[in-house]
């Protein structure tokens, strides 16, 4: 299929790239215009196409006979404003010129940031039929955007009657983007590490990439929704323990969950008291944000596996190797065993 | 007393800051939202609970009728929406610059006197604490006759989105491009401060692009102003840390320093200087901790640079409910925009 990959050369966008192009399909990778596409060694066959979804431009003559569409743009920083151009705005202009009613279908790149993690509570299982966030201003930028955006998406197909399938992604990791191992902040030379025992949903992004292409011809009924985690799910805890064997990561202070959720609990009372509520706090002290982030709780990747037959082929160990650039087979893999004393505890492995 | 019906035409990142007030105060009802956008008008809609959104501005002022406009989009299209907005029966509150040059400001300025309608642009930092606590240190003759006003804002302005290079045209239509954007900032409290109501006596000085950033424009100005007794200097550097937003006022008696983003009151000065200096010097450091404190808690309230923007609103809303002269006058506007054109003369060619 002509396939269209926007977000190309983003994090995640360059191996969707690399992989719908060994896959078959003729990509035309859509790049911002300063992009430097040249060392991620893509395949001669992929086409470039430069613009910047937030504008209007030459990208927008260049979209007629595109088939398929894998959407991967956005902002994933800065203030409202910013994130709301580069994620929703960009997004409508997208849909506005595209072949709607002849795209063959509309792969969607989400996140787990739109689901309710209250609803989970502690120790359920997330899936896909989490509901959403029903009040994301309180959450942050990201989750009011991603929100946005899929509404948008889902709208637009609808409409349209042009088939999609929703992708949400836990948190993607890869070389390059190892979330600090768990890390929350730096306290001197130690790591400081939050929830140690939960589990960490992440994805590694070649893996990622492969439910993305995956879902681009996979039979599935109209409007799927698939969440992407791989199959080994480490701890935080044994996240950072991996990586700091791997001299990715400092030693560690651990707090587990309940430690994590009285932080937070005495952080509310102040800021009822002292802010009316209003001040704005950093993830790690914000109620709702924490149980996004470290709520000890199972998350599936059932549906992608039954209905798009997708399988994480890049194993947790190898994963890790690839992230640290460690060589292969060095790493002793026991992600699984956190040492949590009833407060904050140093992890002396490793030293 | 009646609530004001409103509309916002452009829903970027100021209008947020407009908003927050619309949404709120009680001397406003927030009758619609308007941006090119369709997601945008929508989403901004529901966050500030407008009553109505739309993507065409005409369709707007046809079905709303609002009392008061404001006016959100990108400088450049400011003139034509004003005209539009002051033929539809409504007073015009617009984002600075109005307009590109002073003349057209002036035109401007008369089509809405010829319409019986107020129109005015915004000057929100002087409504801002340190602003006030400074006015109030010229104004209780604390400072005594004011002879220097200086004005400094270093901000990378190829950072934002004046300068991002994925984006084609320039970043700000305007004669003096990025940095125009903020010349009325500088302007403004330039001409406050030193009470000058009408034109200065001299601008010299340069605006220049340093970056060598083609979209910015023009990112880096030097200018030393004279009026009367009162010497300027209002600098913008892209290229310098911290970003900072300095305002300095000296006068025959005492001199006031403080900053728009991290404020903090300096006040030196006395008439026995010499044996005092050190015993002030330990108060301004006293201040200037406590100061931090504050700051520190005034940003985890989100207590912003903007904070000065609903106590304007809020002073321009009571002036019309009351039928009253808003509290920036035309004549203030006009000298805004006159200074911004003789610094926009200084740029050199890029």
């Amino acid at each position: 299929m002509r396939l269209l990959v926007t977000g190309a050369s983003g994090f995640l966008g360059r191996e969707v790239v690399r992989a719908a192009a060994a896959a078959g399909h003729d990509v035309h990778a859509l790049v911002r215009p300063t992009a430097n596409v040249e060392p991620l060694g893509w395949p001669a066959g992929v086409t470039v196409v430069r613009g910047d979804l937030r504008q209007i431009g030459e990208w927008a003559t260049q979209l007629a006979d595109i088939e398929a569409v894998a959407h991967l743009a956005a902002a994933p920083s800065g203030d409202l404003p910013t994130q709301f151009a580069g994620t929703v705005v960009a997004t409508e202009n997208l849909l506005a010129h595209l072949p709607m009613q002849s795209l063959r279908r509309f792969v969607h790149v989400s996140s787990f940031s739109v689901y309710d993690y209250g609803a989970v509570g502690f120790g359920g299982t997330l899936t896909e039929d989490t509901p959403i966030e029903p009040a994301p201003e309180k959450r942050d930028a990201y989750t009011i955007t991603k929100i946005e955006q899929e509404r948008l998406v889902v709208g637009a197909c609808q409409t349209a009657g042009t088939e999609f399938v929703v992708i949400r992604p836990g948190a993607i990791v890869g070389a390059g983007k190892d979330w600090g191992f768990g890390r929350v902040i730096k306290l001197g030379r130690f790591d400081l590490v939050f929830s140690p025992g939960a589990k960490f949903p992440l994805t590694y992004v070649a893996n990622c990439a492969d439910a993305i292409v995956k879902a681009l011809d996979a039979s599935v009924p109209p409007g799927s929704l698939f969440n992407i985690v791989d199959d080994e799910l480490p701890t935080y805890g044994g996240f950072h323990r991996l990586g700091r064997r791997l001299g990715g990561a400092a030693p560690a202070l651990y707090l587990p969950w309940l430690g994590v959720s009285l932080l937070a609990g005495s952080v509310w009372v102040v800021n009822r008291l002292l802010f009316k509520g209003r001040a704005k706090l950093p993830e790690f002290l914000d109620r709702r944000r924490q149980r996004v982030r470290w709520q000890p709780m199972s998350y599936s990747n059932r549906a992608a596996k039954d209905v798009l037959g997708w399988r994480p082929t890049v194993p947790l160990r190898e994963a890790v190797e690839r992230i640290v650039g460690a060589p292969p087979e060095t790493v002793s893999l026991d992600a699984d065993r956190p040492r949590v004393a009833a407060s904050a505890t140093l992890a002396k492995r490793g030293k | 007393m009646n609530r004001l019906r409103a509309a916002v035409i452009g829903c970027g990142a100021i209008a947020h800051e407009h908003l927050g007030y619309l949404g709120s105060s009680a001397r406003v009802e927030l009758a619609a939202v308007c941006d090119a956008s369709k997601a945008t008008a929508s989403f901004m809609r529901e966050r500030f609970r407008a009553r109505a959104w739309f993507t065409d501005a005409a369709a707007l002022l046809q079905e709303v009728r609002p009392d008061v406009v404001h006016v959100l989009t990108p400088p450049q299209t400011h003139a034509s929406l004003v005209r539009m907005c002051l033929e539809a029966g409504a007073h015009v509150i617009c984002e600075k610059p109005m307009t590109g040059t002073a003349a057209e400001t002036e035109t401007l300025l008369s089509y809405a006197r010829q319409h019986g309608k107020v129109l005015v642009e915004s000057r929100n930092l002087l409504f801002n604490d340190v602003a006030i606590a400074i006015d109030r240190l010229v104004k209780d003759g604390s400072i005594g006759s004011v002879r220097e006003v200086d004005v400094l804002l270093s901000l990378n302005l190829t950072a934002g989105p004046f300068g991002d290079l994925n984006l084609s045209g320039p970043g700000a239509q305007l004669p003096a491009g990025a940095a125009h954007d903020f010349l009325p900032h500088l302007a403004y409290l330039f001409l406050h401060f030193a009470s000058v109501r009408v034109d200065v006596d001299q601008v010299i000085g340069f605006l220049e692009n340093r970056s060598g950033n083609a979209r910015v424009g023009y990112d880096h100005l030097d200018a030393l102003i004279e009026a009367g007794e009162v010497r300027g200097r209002l600098r913008i550097a892209s290229d310098i840390a911290p970003p900072a937003f300095r305002l300095v006022v000296r006068g025959t008696e005492r001199s006031a320093e403080s900053d728009f983003y991290n404020p903090f009151l300096r006040v030196e000065g006395g008439a026995n200087i010499g044996k005092r200096a050190p015993l002030e010097q330990i108060g301004s450091g006293w201040k200037l901790t406590r100061a931090g404190f504050r700051n520190f808690f005034d940003k985890v309230r989100q207590h912003g640079t903007y904070h000065g923007m609903p106590r304007m609103l809020d002073a321009i809303y009571a002036a019309l409910q009351a039928g009253e002269q808003p509290p920036i006058s035309e004549a203030d506007i006009i000298a805004t925009a006159r200074l911004v054109d003789r610094i926009a003369g200084l740029s050199k060619a890029i």
